[in-house]
Parts: C-alpha cells; sequence; structure tokens
C-alpha cells in the first residue's frame, strides 16, 4: 500500500526525531519539542503555498500500531531494531485479530466484529519508536492527579452499570465527537483520517470523525473569551519556521480525551518532514488530571482519500440498544431480587 | 534478541497495553448484546444500512417451524469497506449470509455479525470488491477515485 | 468615493460584479456567510402563523416570508402534496432538524446559523456551524462517483466565470428543505450557484430535480450575506446533547436524573 512505503521513506530522511524525546527544555513549556522538530525539518523544503507558507495539505492517515505508551515490557528499550518490529507488528496483529474467537464468550463479544471492519494500521511508525509518547522520556503518561483520579473511577462506575442515560456514556457513543479526533488526535481502531485545507489566515483541521471541521485562524486574533467553552475547545494558530503551532483552550469539563478537565490546554505541532509524511506532535497540559505536562509524536501519512461522510448521530442504533438492554438488566435484577424475598 | 522480544509480546499485559483507549468504546457492544445469548442464524438479505456509527444488515430468517424472523444485525463503520471499493450496492439483497452472533440484551430480534460469512464459509467484505472490474481495489497502486 | 458605493450597493445595470480573485484565479469566496429571511421556516410564501409549542408564545411562532421559491409554489406530484400537508401537521416529531439531524443541502445553506466558505484550487469545503454539518466539493471532477448515499450528499464543483456551480447528487432522502414539511426523496439532484453580487453579498440560486416527488424541475434563490462582525467566527453548535432527552428520555433509568447522577 503507497502510504504505508512512504512510512518507511520517513526513516531515511529523519534521523534526528527519534531523539525528540530528549529536546524538553526546562521552563520551555509553550513549544516543548520546538527545537529538534525545526532542526529536523530544516532537512526538507516542503512546497508551499502562494502565499509562502508551507503546503500541509491533503489527507493523512493517522493509523499506526504503535502504542501510545511503551509497553511495561519494553521499558528502557526506546527504539525497535527492523527484526524487532516486524516481529512486533506480527505478534499484535495476531493478538488483535478480531476473528479470532477464543477467550470467553464476554471477549468475544467485546472483539464487536470481524477484521474486515477494522482498520488500525498494520505497521508500527517510522522511527521504530516504542511510544508514540516522548515525554516523559519513559514513553508513559504521567501518573493522574488525585482529582484526576477520582473523576476516572467515577467514569468507571458509570460506564460498568446499566447505563442509567447517554451521560454515563462517552462522547463518542453519544456521537458528539470522534474517538480518534480529541483534540489532539490519536490513532484509533478505524477511520483515521483528517484532512488538511488552507486559505490565507486559516488552516482547516477536518477529521473523518465526525465530520468536524476545526477552523484555525492565524491573524492573530485572541482567543474566546472564558466564559464560552466547547467539545472541540478553540484554536487559535501561529507559524514558527515550517511549523504550524495551534493553541487550544476553552474546553467544556468533559473534552474528548482520556478524561481530561475543562483546564486541558493542547499545543499542536503540524510539520511537513517529507512529500508523503505530516510529523504531528502535541504536548497536554492539565493540571487538574496529570501530574505534569506530557507529549507525543505522530507521522502521519499521506493517502488518495476520499475522507467519507461520518453522520453518526441519525444512525445510532446502539445508543438505543445500550440504553434498552440497560433496562432490560434492571427488570432482571428486579424480579430475581423480588423471588429471592419471598 | 529476537526470541526474548517475542516472549515479552505474548504476554497478556502487552495486549492491553496495546488497546488504544479507543477500542474500548466497542465495549459498547458488551452494553447491547448478552454474552449468554449466542446466536447462529442462516438469513437472507432484505437491505444493508450503509451507515455510521455502524452499518446494519437486515436479513430475513426462516425458522424451521415456518414462521419467518425478521433480524437485524450489527457491523462496524461502512467507511472502512467504502475505502476498499465496496458500494452499496455490493451486498444484494436475497443473497444468503450466515451470522454468528450475540443477541441484543433485551431480547429483540437484533444481534451484533461476530462473525458475518456467506454459507460457504468465505467471510463476507473480504479483500476488496472483488468484481473483476477496475477500480475493485486488487490492484493497491490504481486510484481509489 | 464611487469604489466604496459599489462595495456596498454592487454594480450598476449592465455591469457585473468582479469579486477579488484567490491565488489561482478564481473568484474569492471565503468567508463566513448567512441567509437572512425565514426560508428556513418555510421555502414558499407565508403568512405567520402560529408554532406548536404554545409555552413559547411569540419566540416559537412562525413569522412571515416572501418565499425563496420562483414562481411561488413548489410543483408537487398529487401523493407528495399530501405528503407534504401530513409532514407538516407532524412536523415536531417528523422534522429531522429537531432532532439535530445533518441537514441536508440546500437546507444547510439557509438555516439561521452562519456557514464558512473554504476555498482552495482542488477542494472547497463549506461548514456550518449547524451541527457541524460539512461537506467537500470536489473541484474539476465531473467522473468522481459516490458509492454510497448521505445525508449532506455528493458535491462535485466547477466554476463558470464568476460562478461556483455545484452539482449535488447522492442523497439518502432523509432530508426536508425546510420546517413546513417540503420534502424530497433519494433521486433528488440540486445544482447550486454561488456568485458574488458585491463585497459583502452572494446571489445563491438552487434548482431542484426530483421526478419521484415534483412534476418538473423548479428553482429558488436568496442572497446570502457576510458576516462582518469582529473576529467573526463559527461557534459550535453540536446539538447532539441538546436532543437527547427528547430522543432518549423514554429510556431513561427511572429515577435517574441525567447529568446530577452521581458519577
Amino acid at each position: 500500500m503507497r502510504h504505508r512505503i512512504a512510512v518507511a521513506a520517513f526513516v531515511l530522511v529523519i534521523v534526528p526525531i527519534a531523539s525528540i524525546g530528549q529536546a524538553l527544555a526546562p521552563g520551555a513549556d509553550k513549544t516543548p519539542v520546538a527545537k529538534k522538530t525545526t532542526a529536523a525539518s530544516k532537512t526538507w523544503n516542503p512546497p508551499r503555498t502562494p502565499w509562502g507558507e508551507p503546503d500541509l495539505q491533503g489527507i493523512w492517515d493517522f493509523a499506526t500500531i504503535t502504542p501510545m505508551e511503551r509497553p511495561k515490557e519494553l521499558a528502557g528499550k526506546e527504539v525497535l531494531t527492523s527484526e524487532e518490529a516486524a516481529d512486533f507488528e506480527r505478534r499484535t496483529l495476531e493478538q488483535r485479530n478480531p476473528d479470532r474467537r477464543d477467550g470467553g464468550s464476554q471477549a468475544d463479544v467485546g472483539r464487536a466484529y470481524n477484521q474486515f471492519w477494522w482498520d488500525y494500521g498494520t505497521k508500527v511508525i517510522g522511527t521504530k519508536r516504542t511510544s508514540l509518547v516522548v515525554d516523559p522520556p519513559d514513553g508513559r503518561i504521567p501518573p493522574l492527579t488525585p482529582e484526576g483520579q477520582k473523576r476516572a473511577e467515577a467514569r468507571t462506575v458509570a460506564r460498568q452499570r446499566p447505563a442509567f442515560g447517554p451521560e454515563d456514556r462517552n462522547l463518542w457513543e453519544r456521537c458528539i465527537m470522534g474517538g480518534n479526533t480529541g483534540p489532539p488526535m490519536t490513532p484509533g481502531p478505524y477511520n483515521n483520517f483528517v484532512q488538511l485545507f488552507q486559505t490565507r489566515g486559516s488552516v482547516v483541521i477536518f477529521n473523518e470523525m465526525i465530520n468536524d471541521a476545526r477552523v484555525v485562524p492565524l491573524d492573530g486574533r485572541p482567543h474566546l473569551p472564558p466564559n464560552i467553552r466547547q467539545w472541540r475547545g478553540d484554536s487559535r494558530g501561529r507559524w514558527e519556521g515550517n511549523t504550524l503551532v495551534v493553541d487550544t483552550t476553552n474546553f467544556t469539563d468533559e473534552p474528548n480525551f482520556r478524561g481530561a478537565s475543562a483546564k486541558l490546554h493542547v499545543v499542536e505541532r503540524f510539520t511537513r518532514v517529507a512529500a508523503d509524511v505530516l510529523l504531528y506532535e502535541f504536548t497536554v497540559t492539565d493540571a487538574l488530571t496529570w501530574t505534569k505536562p506530557w507529549s507525543a509524536a505522530i507521522p502521519m501519512s499521506k493517502t488518495e482519500g476520499p475522507i467519507f461522510e461520518y453522520a453518526c448521530h441519525e444512525g445510532n442504533y446502539g445508543m438505543v440498544n445500550i440504553l434498552t438492554g440497560a433496562r432490560a438488566q434492571d427488570k432482571a435484577a428486579e424480579e430475581t431480587a423480588k423471588k429471592e424475598s419471598k | 534478541m529476537s526470541k526474548k522480544l517475542s516472549g515479552l509480546v505474548a504476554s497478556a499485559g502487552l495486549l492491553l497495553a496495546l488497546a488504544p483507549k479507543t477500542l474500548l468504546a466497542h465495549h459498547a457492544f458488551a452494553a447491547e448484546f448478552d454474552a449468554n445469548k449466542p446466536i447462529k442464524l442462516e438469513g437472507v438479505v432484505t437491505k444493508m444500512e450503509w451507515i455510521n456509527p455502524h452499518a446494519w444488515i437486515h436479513i430475513e430468517v426462516k425458522r424451521p417451524t415456518g414462521t419467518v424472523e425478521k433480524w437485524m444485525i450489527e457491523g462496524g463503520t461502512p467507511n472502512t469497506l467504502l475505502r476498499r471499493g465496496f458500494t452499496k450496492n455490493s451486498l444484494v439483497p436475497g443473497t444468503k449470509i450466515v451470522v454468528d452472533g450475540y443477541q441484543a440484551k433485551d431480547g429483540s430480534l437484533k444481534g451484533n455479525g461476530r462473525d458475518l460469512t456467506f454459507p460457504d464459509g468465505r467471510k463476507l467484505f473480504m479483500g476488496s470488491s472483488g468484481t473483476g472490474a477496475p477500480k475493485d481495489g486488487k490492484d493497491p497502486t490504481e486510484s481509489r477515485r | 468615493m464611487a469604489a466604496i458605493l459599489l462595495a456596498v450597493v454592487g454594480p450598476a445595470a449592465g455591469q457585473v460584479y468582479k469579486a477579488p480573485r484567490t491565488a489561482n484565479g478564481k473568484p474569492d469566496l471565503n468567508g463566513i456567510w448567512q441567509a437572512l429571511g425565514t426560508a428556513h421556516w418555510d421555502i414558499e410564501g407565508h403568512a405567520a402563523r402560529p408554532g406548536p409549542v404554545v409555552a413559547l408564545g411569540a419566540v416559537g411562532a412562525v413569522p412571515a416570508g416572501l418565499g425563496v421559491v420562483e414562481g411561488g409554489q413548489i410543483p408537487y406530484q398529487p401523493w407528495a402534496a399530501e405528503k407534504k400537508k401530513e409532514n407538516s401537521k407532524n412536523w415536531l416529531t417528523a422534522d429531522p432538524e429537531i432532532k439535530c439531524y445533518l441537514p441536508g443541502v440546500p437546507r444547510a445553506t439557509y438555516l439561521p446559523f452562519p456557514f464558512q466558505i473554504v476555498q482552495t484550487p482542488k477542494h472547497v469545503l463549506m461548514t456550518y456551524e449547524f451541527a457541524s454539518a460539512s461537506r467537500i466539493i470536489y473541484i474539476d471532477r465531473p467522473d468522481f462517483e459516490s458509492p454510497i448515499d448521505t445525508w449532506m450528499g455528493h458535491s462535485r464543483g466547477r466554476w463558470e466565470g464568476e460562478t461556483l456551480v455545484v452539482d449535488v447528487t447522492g442523497f439518502n432522502g432523509q432530508t426536508w428543505f425546510d420546517r413546513a414539511g417540503n420534502f424530497h426523496s433519494d433521486a433528488l439532484h440540486v445544482v447550486e450557484r454561488y456568485t458574488a453580487i458585491s463585497r459583502d453579498a452572494l446571489r445563491y440560486e438552487v434548482t431542484i430535480e426530483d421526478p419521484k416527488v415534483f412534476t418538473r424541475p423548479w428553482k429558488m434563490s436568496m442572497p446570502l450575506y457576510r458576516r462582518l462582525d469582529k473576529n467573526v467566527q463559527l461557534l459550535e453548535f453540536k446539538c447532539v446533547e441538546f436532543v437527547e432527552e427528547l430522543i432518549y428520555g423514554h429510556l431513561r433509568k427511572k429515577t435517574s436524573k441525567g447529568k446530577e447522577d452521581p458519577k
């Protein structure tokens, strides 16, 4: 597949990126990975829009089987060799194969459906780094704060009980925001596609799920006032050399990202490092959720597309089924209780 | 080195670590469908809804008693299939399929298509659209548009 | 002075206004636009009338409108005229807009919400504040077919002088034209024409064709106005969270109050 080959090409061009994890300068929390990225992108001159900005346009695929966090078993191992990567890919695909039927009926239901519906990638990222997280250097997301832990526990309680109402389910099941969209974007089980458009004065980040067009003004206007909160936050952009930096604030109290709080602050960086590769990096800061900021880097591969419509709410039979199933469970539990009390 | 890594990768803990947070969304299926109500149906497709977040295949199942039941079977996102060359006309009404899955918790005639096959055992929607026509996905270098 | 007057009121009769050009020489339609008027209530001319929700009083009543349908009336086939009446009577339960479903084209254009045109040489993205509806118009790709039917249709565009012409097919037939129950089938074929008439206004013309529903093609047209507010941007109106109680409330656990429940 063409875009998979492009990821391999990325390896040949961008050797310095592997050391991004060590690039953090203390105190430079606004642009923590700036220095190494700029150094890398200087080695390749991107095509430009007619008004002189690097051209980031096109459809980009951010599927990968490289995990967000370094597996505990690979602690201390930052990068895989080619053989290890091939082995890792093969074993991951084997273990993850949804067409396997072992593990008992609960596991079976959870795997949901055949392999042919999924598209979570078949390759590790071109650098063969063992995690998408580049900071902290151990490739693991920092611990939750006590407040973050409390909220995580409450979410687990809501998720595991027969749903009281739609609010017990996550934003994707409610068809409000897509599972891989964030912001920031993270690879998911399918439809890992984003299309970028550029005009004078703005860049538009258009995610397939759920048809979300994030218009990012580049004219230096301020963020929305603090009382206007949005599911996708409020984004503002600027260029730093060849890198588009997107700063997003004003999230609701339930951002679409790993249990974050309304204090979430996302800084994303887009750098075209090769004809077919757009390097996507992000740093998330949320003092109410994580004990320190953390960052990840995901190379995205150019792909033909097109982006398809992902109308979600309109076809959300699943939410009805979740709730009717919950009410059926409640009823069964009531009847059991009645019988036992006799 | 490779052997040691194989051993590490094979552990169950790794599988959990590898599961992206978003895979948990498919535990929604555990909320919709009952692991204690497995179903195996052979039916005739009446229509397929090529919709998100999940496609639904409608089938008619003739029971040995003679009654005809109308079932709805849940699949995944059709977008993945569209990218491999399938279209809204790919699953022709009248086609016989076999559904191996689990029934809805509320007991209605809905199930998840845990494994969807043709009666001869071939999986539905494998590979490309396979019609042999141009742009059927068999040539990965061929433009999809 | 003449130039300023021209920008505000448009060219004199006989002159064609020429919008500034984008880098690739096309009329620049970039910006945030919005329709005025009451087409979103009823695209045919109508007097004001009460709404179905008594508690909303004047806020829920339907304001009058001159109508945007050329010739005044939509040429329904007899069965469709009856269906429209039924839709209108059942508006509260039948209108997809109330459920926050994607509005389709052309309804998305004239909803009482802004939308943004993002114009590049190969694609024009139109993104609508209502329900974050979006569509990509593929420029100069007349052979690009869609494999599937969708809510927002499949849009193929081209430039004809000052006009962006957009051909939209592949609808799933589940959208309406307005809140008055005017509807179509999945055979709907829409041709839109966007033409700048001054710096801050477009002329929007739409030809509707649907042999399953209408006796002949028909047209609607209206101006679209540039939103001139300082720092204007599309805000979020995902709206799904506003309709969950409406759609799923009957399935809620009886003792549950929703967001107030302990999580």
